[in-house]
C-alpha cells in the first residue's frame, strides 16, 4: 500500500468515527438520555477527599443507595448552607466506609448513617465490595489516575452517550434475553430510565420511570427476587451483637475526636416496608442500633413531615419526594436533634 | 501511566508534537527521557529512584566491564551488577514469598517462627527493565556490542516509555543505534503506528476486559464446584483474555515507538496457531523466550552437552521463566509443565530423528524457539496441521489454570471439573457469557491459523484503503463504545 492509501485509510477512519460519534449523541439525546456520570471508584475518591472540609461547612451521609435517591443534594446545600458529601454506595452496607472514616483521624466531621437494614445488617462478602473497592482505590490511586479523573469528568459533563450502565457494548448485550440454565444466577437488569448519577454522586429518578407503573413494577419484583435469593437470614445473637461492636468502636473513634454521628432509616413502602418490618424489626435491630452506640437516630416513621411518602418502586423517592424529604429533613436535624448550620438560611432557622 | 487512559491519550499527544518541533536532536531525546520519567512516576513516583540507580549503577558497570582487560576484575564487576539487579529484583518481587516459604520450612521442623508480614509494593514493571539493563551488562562481559557512548542514550534505553514496564524486551542493539542519529516517523510510520494503537488498545479494551474478563473472573474467582462446561469457557476465556491484554499491551507500544520514528521488536507472532510448544514459545512473549534462550538456557550449555543435560537446560529455564512472573508456586508449576511439554516434544522429536540438531547461538533471536528449527512440514497450512494446532492449545489452556488461579486449591478444583463430571457440581455462567467468550474464541484461533505466516500490517497495506478505512473505525468505535475504565495490563504485575 502505497503511503498516501494508508493516509486515506486513516482520514476515511477518522469521518466515519466522527460522523457515527455525533450522529449517535444526538440519537441518545433524542432518545431523553441525559448526561450521566459512571458512579465508579474514581468518582467516590473525588468525594471521599472532601471529607476534611471543617465541621460547620460540611456533612458526609455514607449507606446504601436510598440515601443516594433520597437525599436532594442541591435543597441541602440551599437550606444548610453547607455542603454534603456523599460516600454511600448501592446495594452496600456502610460498615467498611464507617470504619475508614473512624480510623482516619483527620476526620472529625459530622456524619449521618443510612441504615437500610437488610444491607446494613449482612456480613456476606458481596454487600462490602462497592466500599472495598472504592477504598481500595482511594488508598492505591495514581497520579494519572487522578489525572484521568479530570479528563473523564470534562467528557461525561458533555456527551450523553458516555453512559456505561445504559449505552456501552455490554449494557446492549445483556438487553438481549437468552434462557439460561437451571440453577444459573442472573442479576436482572433495571430499567434504563430508573436512575441517573450526578457528578455529586447524587442519584434521581428519571420523571419517566415516576410516571410508569409497568417500569416501577419490574423494580419491585427484582426487589422481590433479591430477597429471595438472598442466601443470609437477618443477622441475630452473636453475629448482630458482633455487628453493633463494630459500629460502636467506629462511632465512638469518631465522637472522641469531637465528631457528630447520627443514624437515618429513610423512607419506604408496599411490599418493600412489610418485608422490612418482618425481617427487621424496629426494637431489635434500629432501636438497638441506637442504644448500643448512643446516637441520635431519625426513623421516617416517627415524623408525620417525612411519613408520608409513597416509593414508586418501594424502596427510593422520587425526585420531587426527595426534595420535600431533604427539606423536612433539615427541620427535624435542626429543630430536634439540635444539629446547627451556621449558614443556614434565614428562613429556615 | 496505561495506554488504555485518557491521560495517555494527553500524554501522547503532548509528545507527538514536542517530537515534531524544530528543537535538536538532543534536546528531543531529553524530551523523550523526561516523559518516559513522568510515565513511570504517573505510577509510584519514588520508585523512579529505584530506575535511576539502576540505569546509573549499569551505565558505569558495563563500561568498566567493556574496558576492564583484568579478567578476574571483569567478574567481580559482573558480580556486582548481577547482584545489584538480581537482589532489587529478588527484595521487591520475591521478598514476601522468600519470607514465606523460610516460614513454613522452619515452622515445619518444629520452630516457632512467626515474623511480621512484609509490606513490599512490586515497582511497575521491575522485571522488565532489569531484564532490559541486564542484558546490557552480559553484553558488555562478553563483550557482544559497544558499550552506550552518552548517558543519555542509556537511559533512554532504559526507560524508554513504550517499551519501559511491560516490555518488548529490547537489547541494545536493537534499540541504542536508533538513538545516535535523527529520528522521525514518516507518514506511512505514523499512519501505521496510530493502525498498531488502534488494534491494540481494541484488543485489550474491548476483547480482554470487556467481554471475556468477566467470565475468566466468575470461574476462577468462585468457590463451588462447576460444572465441566463452565469449567472449560473460564479457562478458555482466561485463555483469550491474558493473549489480548498482552499482545494488545505489545501491539500498542509497537505502535506508539513507530509513531515517534522508533521500530521495536514483535512481541507475538499468533500463539494460538502454534504445533507444538517450541513453535509456541517461538509466537508467544518472543522477547522473553529469546532472552532466556539467549542468557540463560545457552549460558547453561544448551544442547551441547548431551541429551540428559538438555533436558535438565530446558525444564531450569522453564521452572525460572515460569518464576520469573510472580511469585508463586503455581507460576513454577505452570513453568514445569511447559518445561514437560518441551521435553515430550523433544522425545518425540528425538525418536523420529525428522529435526536436524542446530547449533542455537548461530540463529538470531527470536526467530525460533528453543529447540531448534520449525520442521517444514509444520509451515504448512494442512488440516492435520491444524489438528496439531488445536492439540497444542488445548495443552496450553491446561497450563493457563495454574498461571490465573491464585493457589492450588483452585487449580485442582477447576481441573477436576474441566476433566471429571463432579457430583453436585454448580452452573455459573449464563448462556450469554458463554456465547460470548465462544464466539471470540472460536474467532481468535481462527485468526492466529489465518495470520500465522504474516504479519497485520502486511495485510493491512494489502486491502484497499476504504475497507481498511472501515475496519480501523469499526475497531475505534467499538472502543468508544466499550466504555471501559483503564485498568492495568495483566504482565504490570510482573
Amino acid at each position: 500500500m502505497k503511503n498516501s492509501s494508508l493516509a486515506k485509510a486513516g482520514i476515511l477512519a477518522f469521518c466515519l468515527i466522527l460522523i457515527v460519534v455525533l450522529s449517535w449523541e444526538y440519537y441518545v439525546r433524542e432518545k431523553g438520555f441525559e448526561t450521566t456520570f459512571n458512579d465508579d471508584p474514581a468518582l467516590w475518591t473525588h468525594q471521599r477527599d472532601r471529607v476534611y472540609e471543617p465541621v460547620d461547612k460540611s456533612t458526609v451521609f455514607i449507606g446504601s443507595s436510598r440515601i443516594k435517591f433520597d437525599l436532594d443534594i442541591p435543597s441541602w446545600e440551599t437550606i444548610t448552607g453547607d455542603h454534603a458529601i456523599q460516600l454511600a454506595c448501592v446495594g452496600s452496607t456502610p460498615i467498611p466506609i464507617l470504619e475508614n472514616l473512624a480510623n482516619d483521624k483527620k476526620f472529625k466531621g459530622r456524619l449521618v448513617v443510612d441504615v437500610t437494614e437488610g444491607l446494613f445488617f449482612l456480613t456476606s462478602p458481596g454487600s462490602a465490595r462497592r466500599p472495598v473497592e472504592n477504598l481500595k482505590y482511594f488508598k492505591e490511586r495514581t497520579p494519572a489516575q487522578q489525572a484521568g479523573f479530570y479528563i473523564n469528568r470534562l467528557l461525561e459533563s458533555n456527551f450523553v452517550f458516555l453512559d456505561k450502565e445504559r449505552l456501552s457494548l455490554n449494557a446492549f448485550a445483556d438487553g438481549i434475553h437468552v434462557k439460561n440454565r437451571p440453577g444459573v444466577y442472573h442479576f436482572p437488569g433495571f430499567p434504563p430510565d430508573f436512575g441517573r448519577v450526578k457528578f455529586n454522586r447524587q442519584e434521581y429518578m428519571t420523571d419517566k420511570f415516576s410516571s410508569d407503573t409497568s417500569m416501577q413494577n419490574i423494580v419491585k419484583n427484582i426487589w422481590v427476587q433479591m430477597v429471595k435469593g438472598s442466601k443470609e437470614p437477618p443477622a441475630s445473637g452473636t453475629k448482630l451483637d458482633s455487628i453493633l461492636m463494630a459500629v460502636k468502636t467506629s462511632v465512638d473513634k469518631i465522637k472522641a475526636r469531637g465528631g457528630q454521628v447520627l443514624f437515618v432509616r429513610t423512607p419506604s413502602s408496599g411490599g418493600s416496608k412489610i418485608g422490612e418490618s418482618m425481617g427487621f424489626p424496629r426494637e431489635k435491630y434500629w432501636d438497638r442500633l441506637l442504644a448500643f452506640t448512643n446516637c441520635p437516630g431519625i426513623h421516617y416513621a416517627d415524623y408525620p413531615a417525612i411519613d408520608h411518602f409513597i416509593c414508586p418502586e418501594n424502596s427510593h423517592l422520587s425526585q420531587t419526594d426527595a426534595k420535600v424529604f431533604t427539606q423536612n429533613f433539615v427541620t427535624i436535624l435542626h429543630e430536634e436533634k439540635g444539629w446547627n448550620f451556621p449558614n443556614m438560611s434565614v428562613a429556615v432557622k | 501511566m496505561v495506554f488504555n487512559s485518557l491521560t495517555f491519550v494527553a500524554f501522547f499527544i503532548i509528545m507527538l508534537i514536542l517530537h515534531n518541533l524544530p528543537f535538536s536532536w538532543k534536546v528531543k531525546k531529553i524530551n523523550l527521557l523526561l516523559a518516559s520519567y513522568v510515565f513511570y512516576a504517573a505510577w509510584n513516583p519514588p520508585f523512579i529512584l529505584l530506575l535511576w540507580l539502576s540505569t546509573v549503577v549499569d551505565f558505569f558497570v558495563g563500561r568498566a566491564l567493556y574496558n576492564q582487560a583484568n579478567k578476574h576484575k571483569r567478574k567481580i564487576l559482573l558480580v556486582i551488577s548481577l547482584i545489584g539487579n538480581l537482589g532489587m529484583l529478588c527484595f521487591f518481587k520475591y521478598g514476601t514469598f522468600l519470607l514465606e516459604n523460610f516460614t513454613h520450612l522452619v515452622n515445619v521442623f518444629g520452630m516457632d517462627f512467626h515474623p511480621a508480614k512484609p509490606n513490599i509494593i512490586l515497582p511497575a514493571g521491575i522485571s522488565f527493565y532489569t531484564f532490559t539493563t541486564l542484558c546490557y551488562t552480559i553484553d558488555m562481559y562478553k563483550k557482544k556490542s559497544e558499550p552506550v557512548k552518552t548517558m543519555l542514550d542509556f537511559s533512554l534505553f532504559v526507560t524508554f516509555f513504550p517499551h519501559l514496564v511491560a516490555g518488548p524486551i529490547v537489547r541494545p542493539p536493537q534499540l541504542v543505534p536508533q538513538f545516535e542519529s535523527p529520528r522521525k516517523a514518516t507518514q506511512q510510520q505514523l499512519m501505521q503506528g496510530l493502525l498498531l494503537i488502534s488494534l491494540g488498545l481494541f484488543m485489550k479494551v474491548v476483547l480482554a476486559d470487556s467481554f471475556l474478563a468477566p467470565s475468566a473472573n466468575d470461574v476462577f474467582n468462585s468457590k463451588a464446584i462447576l460444572q465441566k462446561l463452565d469449567a472449560w469457557t473460564g479457562v478458555l476465556a482466561f485463555s483469550g483474555q491474558i493473549f489480548f491484554d498482552f499482545a494488545g499491551y505489545s501491539t500498542c507500544a509497537v505502535g506508539v515507538a513507530l509513531c515517534l520514528g522508533f521500530v521495536l521488536p514483535q512481541n507475538f507472532l499468533y500463539p494460538y496457531a502454534a504445533i507444538g510448544f517450541s513453535d509456541f514459545w517461538r509466537r508467544w512473549h518472543i522477547t522473553l523466550s529469546a532472552w532466556l534462550r539467549d542468557y540463560l538456557y545457552i549460558p547453561l550449555g544448551g544442547n551441547r552437552n548431551g541429551k540428559f543435560r538438555t533436558y535438565i537446560n530446558l525444564m531450569i529455564t522453564m521452572l525460572l521463566g515460569g518464576l520469573w512472573h510472580g511469585a508463586n508456586w503455581t507460576f513454577v508449576v505452570w513453568g514445569a509443565l511447559h518445561g514437560g511439554y518441551l521435553w515430550g516434544e523433544k522425545i518425540i522429536q528425538d525418536f523420529r530423528a525428522k529435526t536436524k540438531a542446530v547449533t542455537l547461538s548461530a540463529i538470531p533471536s527470536g526467530e525460533l524457539g528453543v529447540l531448534g528449527v520449525i520442521p517444514k512440514a509444520f509451515k504448512e497450512k494442512t488440516i492435520r496441521n491444524f489438528i496439531y494446532a488445536m492439540i497444542t492449545f488445548f495443552f496450553i489452556n491446561v497450563t493457563w489454570v495454574f498461571f490465573r488461579a491464585p493457589d492450588f486449591t483452585s487449580a485442582w478444583h477447576l481441573l477436576s471439573a474441566m476433566f471429571y463430571t463432579m457430583p453436585k457440581a454448580e452452573a455459573l455462567l449464563t448462556t450469554l457469557s458463554m456465547l460470548k467468550v465462544g464466539i471470540i474464541v472460536i474467532l481468535m484461533v481462527a485468526f492466529h491459523w489465518m495470520m500465522r505466516d504474516t504479519k497485520v500490517l502486511t495485510v493491512a497495506e494489502k486491502m484497499p484503503w476504504w475497507l481498511l478505512g472501515i475496519i480501523w473505525s469499526v475497531l475505534i468505535l467499538l472502543l468508544i463504545w466499550s466504555q471501559e475504565s483503564s485498568s492495568s495490563f495483566i504482565y504490570f504485575q510482573f
